[in-house]
């Protein structure tokens, strides 16, 4: 018994070493960091919860911190819905359904930076294939990068074309699972298709779904690669999600203030996961 | 019947989405990076050329090949160690009965969830004191770390399907825990190891945040980092060099999505469908 405890000790040790070091202690550090006025070329400075209090005043602040909600709802929303058709699709049985599912995964598998390029080239005013294909049906031109509206659904449609796999993968399990048997029942009953979907399929594959959302929100609310890219976080700094918004601060060389902002977006990820965590039955899962 | 004629078509509609939806980006790409203009649908002169991909391939000065190079030796190294660390706590919890177990399956949960904003700050000023700014070194420890959760619970999923006694047999012949591991457990599972290495790679791979802060230039900087960061001389994108970087670049995770597509969703979902 002793001795499976200690073997257990020495087989953890090495992953326990490199959360510690490379994500407890940093996490720990910036907390540190953001108790301070660290700015590149000026004296470091003591400040305790100073930072914090500027957060709250800080208007451009939570406007990239409703942004990012926005954003986060928008997105999350539309992959689910896009998510379950393509998972529908997947579970059918026709020829050539492996390459079907190969080809699915193909927006998230490639690099995020890649995807958002291409999107960014789609969205061009001039050339973009966007606006090629609105004149070709409607004659009209988005401005799609260089008004809010149209720079917020641009990102979000990036957002989700890369995503969707992602949440079509877990719901494709979760559509595995559901009981046969439960459909001829219901066929019985005389349910058509859609009663059938919403009646037998939504209700067996609900906590599967809520693993896919409450993912994929958590990492909505990190936004930053697409928006880096696409956007740049304009125009005139609407589309700065809360990531971007630290970013500019390090890249300022202002690390306190950064920090700061990175520390609030750790509090509401790990709030949001705590609750996925209460919430879901991990616990007889994991053993 | 007419029920089944709705679903025929409902299913061929969606079959179409999914091609359309997935793969017109991608098709947009590949026109771009073969075009001598990017503006060729206004044009409406394509002009089929292979100028950009010899060209992101041949000049010394856009340094693709080696942003390709240090990104895959970066991914590949990560993928290795991670997958051999996450092997070892994974076989501790899915084997060996010690208290605190679920509590560490649990943080490890959470630790995946972790936003990466909320260390780069830190990590750059560590990286800049111990001098691994624009080093592999930089990248590749937070990677390892990052990626570890993911490593844990695949194989912790593959683990808990081989029974135990398997294990029990190999130690009564007198081997350690570890000797089960590397010569018993690994080998029946080495599908699932292999899959997770690869899902491992596409991970770091794709990284970019961690990247963009801890490199500077060419010398450590990976494909991500350079795609974001290509610029043109007279400010002008030079989008048939990007788009032809992009889709030599993709070309690795492409392959392993489409040969693999069964063993990731697999490693992917084991522990999301787990009631």
């Amino acid at each position: 018994m002793n001795r499976e405890i200690r073997e257990a000790f020495f087989f953890i040790l090495p992953l326990g070493i490199f959360v510690l070091l490379l994500m407890l202690l940093p996490v720990i550090g910036s907390f540190w960091i953001s108790l301070w006025q660290d700015v590149s070329f000026l004296p470091r400075k003591f400040t305790g919860l100073g930072n914090y209090f500027r957060l709250f005043k800080d208007f451009q602040f939570w406007q990239s911190a409703g942004f990012t909600l926005i954003f986060s709802f928008a997105s999350v929303t539309l992959e689910m819905v896009a998510g379950t058709i393509i998972a529908l699709v997947l579970n059918e049985s026709f020829r050539f359904r492996g390459i079907m599912r190969g080809t699915a995964l193909l927006p998230w598998a490639i690099p995020s930076v890649i995807g958002a390029r291409i999107w960014q080239l789609i969205y061009r005013y001039d050339y973009g294939l966007a606006n090629y294909v609105l004149r070709g049906t409607s004659g009209l031109s988005v401005n799609w990068l260089g008004s809010s509206g149209g720079a917020f659904l641009s990102l979000v449609l990036a957002d989700s074309w890369r995503t969707t796999p992602f949440v079509a993968i877990i719901l494709l399990a979760g559509l595995q699972s559901v009981p046969q048997g439960l459909y001829e029942q219901a066929k019985i009953d005389g349910a058509n298709l859609f009663q059938r979907f919403f009646k037998v399929t939504l209700p067996v594959i609900k906590p599967v779904v809520i693993v896919a959302l409450i993912f994929r929100t958590i990492d909505a609310l990190r936004v930053f690669d697409i928006i880096y890219v696409i956007t740049g976080g304009g125009p005139g700094g609407f589309t700065t999600s809360v990531s971007l918004y630290s970013y500019k601060y390090f890249l300022l060389g202002d690390f306190g203030y950064g920090s700061t902002v990175s520390i609030f977006l750790f509090i509401i990820a790990f709030t949001v996961a705590f609750l996925y965590i209460r919430a879901g039955r991990f616990r007889e899962a994991a053993l | 019947m007419k029920e089944e004629r709705i679903k025929r078509i409902l299913l061929t509609l969606g079959i179409l989405f999914v091609i359309v939806f997935c793969l017109l980006p991608f098709a947009w790409m590949v026109a771009v990076s073969f075009s001598e203009t990017p503006d060729f649908l206004i044009r409406g002169n394509y002009g089929f050329t292979i100028k950009n991909y010899l060209d992101i391939l041949r000049l010394e000065n856009l340094h693709f090949l080696d942003y390709l190079k240090n990104s895959l030796l970066v991914s590949g190294i990560v993928a290795i160690f991670s997958a051999l660390i996450g092997a070892l706590a994974a076989y501790a919890v899915s084997r060996l009965s010690f208290p605190g177990k679920v509590v560490i399956v649990l943080s490890v949960l959470a630790l995946s969830m972790f936003p990466q904003i909320s260390v780069v700050g830190y990590l750059y000023k560590f990286m800049s004191n111990i001098g691994w700014i624009n080093t592999y070194n930089a990248m590749i420890f937070p990677y390892v770390a990052f990626s570890l959760p993911l490593a844990f619970w695949m194989l912790m999923s593959y683990f808990s399907q081989i029974p135990k006694e398997i294990d029990d047999a190999a130690l009564v012949d007198g081997a350690n825990r570890f000797q089960t591991l590397v010569r018993v457990i690994l080998p029946i599972t080495l599908p699932g190891f292999l899959s997770a290495i690869l899902l491992l790679f596409m991970f770091s791979f794709n990284e970019f945040l961690f990247a963009l802060m801890l490199t500077t230039d060419f010398r450590a900087r990976t494909v991500p980092v350079g795609i974001a960061l290509f610029q043109g001389l007279h400010g002008e994108l030079p989008w048939g060099y990007i788009m032809a970087a992009s889709a030599i670049s993709s070309i690795p995770v492409i392959l392993i999505a489409l040969f693999f597509q069964r063993r990731i969703i697999q490693g992917l979902t084991r522990g999301a469908v787990k009631q």
